[in-house]
């Protein structure tokens, strides 16, 4: 688990660490369940501020700039126009049958650890707080026969304010239509890269994120704005679909790089995914993914990190009310850094400022059975470096219990989570225990597997 | 050019002879129809075998690959299928026709409020039609315009199949009648509101169901009930699906003197049911068996 400084923006780590151990490793209260809010798209600090600044203080006509200037736009303009499309579907009501499907997601989260007083060297469960984790709206809609979009925003806790509302996805899907039978997605959205990110959280089976998708993505994964393509392969029956996107790269100084990225020229990220699915029998299925992530990590140096990632899932249904899942996903990073995430030059043994190649890597694997129409039974392992650091390390034991008395409309999950942190200097475990409880308002679409 | 035109003439040939449609349906009964009408001018294949709930389908990219290359997609509508459109659009198939079978169907139960204080209602009314076997026939009729629309010239030939089929339905339709007969008017509970076309047809009532609402599993205050009606009322069999939970109609029926029978609504759903008319032969067997 990372823990996080209740004081900080989003997306920063400041922190009272120099040189090479990555603000994960700070031994200042553990957060474990509780995720920061995402950033708002349009945010008071004026990440679109800066980009403007940038552009009108240009005193002669530059077409790099214009073309650099562009594309941002664009993305605004898309989604400005695919909220409008939206809307005026939703001011059909009177027509009938012309509605989205509006959903409303709540989650709430019950939490204790024993955090508090380690600097003490006691244990002691703190008193269990209850907040709402997070409230999500869907409206999802087919915009014509060719193409659907999709709408999430997120209200985040535990402080309901306005500042927390943000765009969690906006997009438009286009579905069919184009050559090769290609498939291309424009917006803000969750990418495909390895398999859990594209999942939100309340349709996972545990409660807390895994600590590489936290470390290596941040706090709420790889989103983006950007452009996807996908295409399926010629694999005969097999299903096999390659996906590339252009990103904007505002994800990287989210996630786990030096925040604002972006700055007033965008640095593109790019992902790529090749996947293919399995039916091994009538019962049982296997997903197996390949994915690739680059972007540019520190703006100011220009420095670009690669990650590669496996993923695979296995799902045994022998009937109606009993399945395993089996799932799991491996990282790995490789970057040239002159500083940390914090800015804080890396140093030699001398002191002097030095470029690293680091190399490191994270993982995670989970088993969910479920046994009864209502219950389920679940175990995780994590084990993760940090981007910046394969000296930071942290490992997690999960165990976690679903309930679901009235189908998706509502939900119990508790887990129990023993979280080791080792560091240069830092070393400390937490054991915290989580019980999410969900409600599910709207339309229920079928699960994908 | 001469090898060149043979080639081409071969492959016209070998097309022609096949002259397939690719035929997709949802549930394993359709596919039996669409057997029924085309014949060899079809290859077909499905997704919810008979033992599978077909409210509730994982969307697998399996099924996207099966429906990327079919012409033709048979699906029993009224929002039984709520899985079915993100299938269709992970095939990106452009040129798939989408058949809905339920629009020439007298439908029953269209609900009055479509909310979930309702449970898991159907908001265009009761989806389990091809239960009543009449309604094989404007099922049937709809499958031929599909097929014909695909292949115009072998629309005599699905015309023949379908009326064969039928001749052979109605005889066995008036043998399903006279069976049940002697039980016409009897009360049955089931687990979940699918036989209400079959029950309909056969002049049974169906008295109440395991779930107090579609979807909603039984409290005990709702199985309580169930025990004292069935006492009261003389039910002799609860009718459960083989995809559904049995204890609790189990214990109803062992509180209250009644019997569990598993009828099942799909081809495929238990070993005899191998076509839509065992399956139906084995569901009248099973059910007379019962009321006796």
């Amino acid at each position: 688990m990372s823990p996080i400084d209740p004081t900080a923006e989003h997306g920063t780590r400041s922190g009272d660490h120099a040189g090479s151990v990555d603000r994960f490793s700070s031994p200042s209260t553990c957060k474990i369940f509780h995720r920061s809010r995402p950033p708002a798209l349009f945010s008071g600090q004026a990440r679109s501020a800066r980009f403007l600044n940038g552009y009108t203080g240009s005193t002669r006509f530059d077409i790099r700039h214009l073309l650099e200037d562009l594309v941002p736009r664009l993305h605004l303009c898309l989604i400005i126009a695919t909220l409008g499309s939206i809307a005026a579907i939703h001011s059909a009501v009177a027509q009938g049958s012309m509605n989205p499907d509006i959903s409303v997601i709540p989650r709430f989260l019950l939490q204790t650890d024993d955090s508090k007083y380690l600097s003490e060297g006691k244990r002691e469960f703190s008193r269990p707080d209850f907040s709402l984790d997070e409230l999500e709206f869907g409206i999802q809609s087919a915009l014509n026969p060719y193409a659907r979009a999709d709408i999430f925003v997120s209200l985040s806790g535990p402080d309901l304010d306005a500042s927390s509302i943000s765009l969690e996805e906006a997009y438009a899907t286009i579905l069919k239509g184009l050559p090769f039978d290609l498939n291309v997605r424009l917006g803000k959205y969750r990418v495909e890269y390895g398999k859990i990110n594209m999942i939100h959280p309340h349709a996972w089976s545990f409660v807390t994120e895994p600590l590489s998708q936290q470390r290596f993505l941040g706090d709420d994964g790889l989103n983006d704005l950007g452009i996807s393509a996908s295409i399926l392969l010629p694999t005969g029956d097999v299903y096999t679909r390659f996906t590339v996107d252009i990103l904007r790269g505002g994800s990287v100084g989210n996630a786990a790089g030096i925040p604002d990225t972006t700055g007033e020229v965008p640095f593109y990220a790019n992902t790529a995914r090749l996947m293919t699915f399995l039916s091994l029998t009538d019962y049982s299925d296997l997903e197996l993914g390949l994915s690739t992530f680059t972007g540019i990590h520190d703006p100011y140096n220009r420095e670009r990190f690669w990650y590669l990632n496996g993923d695979f899932k296995y799902k045994y249904r022998p009937s109606a009310y009993t399945s395993l899942t089996l799932q799991g996903e491996y990282l790995f990073n490789t970057r040239n850094a002159s500083q940390n995430r914090t800015l804080v030059p890396f140093l030699d043994a001398s002191g002097s400022p030095e470029r690293r190649q680091i190399k490191s890597s994270g993982l995670y694997a989970f088993a969910d059975y479920q046994f009864m129409k209502v219950f389920s039974v679940g175990a995780r392992y994590d084990w993760s470096e940090s981007p910046y650091s394969a000296q930071d390390k942290a490992n997690a034991v999960s165990i976690f219990l679903g309930y679901y008395p009235v189908e998706e409309t509502l939900g119990f999950r508790l887990q129990y989570q023993h979280t080791t942190t080792q560091a240069p200097g830092i070393s400390q475990s937490v054991n915290s225990i989580g019980l999410e409880i969900l409600l599910s308002l709207g339309p229920h679409k079928a699960h994908p597997f | 050019m001469k090898r060149l035109t043979l080639l081409a003439l071969l492959i016209g040939a070998g097309t022609f002879a096949y002259g397939n449609i690719r035929v997709v349906t949802t549930l394993s009964d359709l596919a039996d129809l669409a057997h029924v009408v085309g014949g060899d001018r079809v290859r077909v294949d499905y997704f919810v075998r008979g033992d599978q709930n077909p409210h509730f389908v994982e969307v697998k990219p399996s099924y996207m690959m099966k429906l990327k290359s079919a012409d033709i997609f048979l699906i029993i509508g009224m929002e039984l299928e709520i899985w079915a459109p993100q299938i269709i659009d992970g095939s990106r198939n452009a040129s798939l026709n989408v058949v809905d079978l339920s629009g020439n169907i007298d439908k029953l139960e269209i609900p009055a409020i479509v909310d979930r204080s309702e449970g898991d209602v159907h908001r265009f009314g009761n989806p389990h039609y091809w239960l009543d076997p009449h309604n094989i026939r404007p099922m049937l009729e709809t499958i031929i315009s599909a097929f014909a629309k695909a292949s115009p010239d072998d629309e005599p030939f699905f015309r023949a199949n379908a009326e064969a089929y039928l001749k052979h339905l109605d005889e066995k339709i008036a043998g399903w009648e006279a069976a049940m007969k002697p039980f016409a008017g009897t009360k049955i509970i089931t687990f979940h509101k699918s036989w209400t076309y079959f029950a309909r047809w056969l002049n049974i009532t169906v008295a109440d169901q395991v779930e107090p609402k579609p979807g909603i599993p039984p409290s005990p205050s709702h199985t309580a009930s169930l025990i004292q009606l069935v006492r009261e009322e003389k039910i002799k069999a609860i009718v459960v699906e083989p995809f559904y939970d049995i204890s609790a109609a189990e214990q109803i029926a062992g509180k209250a003197g009644a019997r569990v029978i598993r009828l099942s609504t799909s081809v495929g759903g238990v070993d005899a049911a191998t076509d839509y008319i065992s399956l139906m032969d084995y569901n009248i067997t099973t059910l007379a068996a019962a009321l006796k």
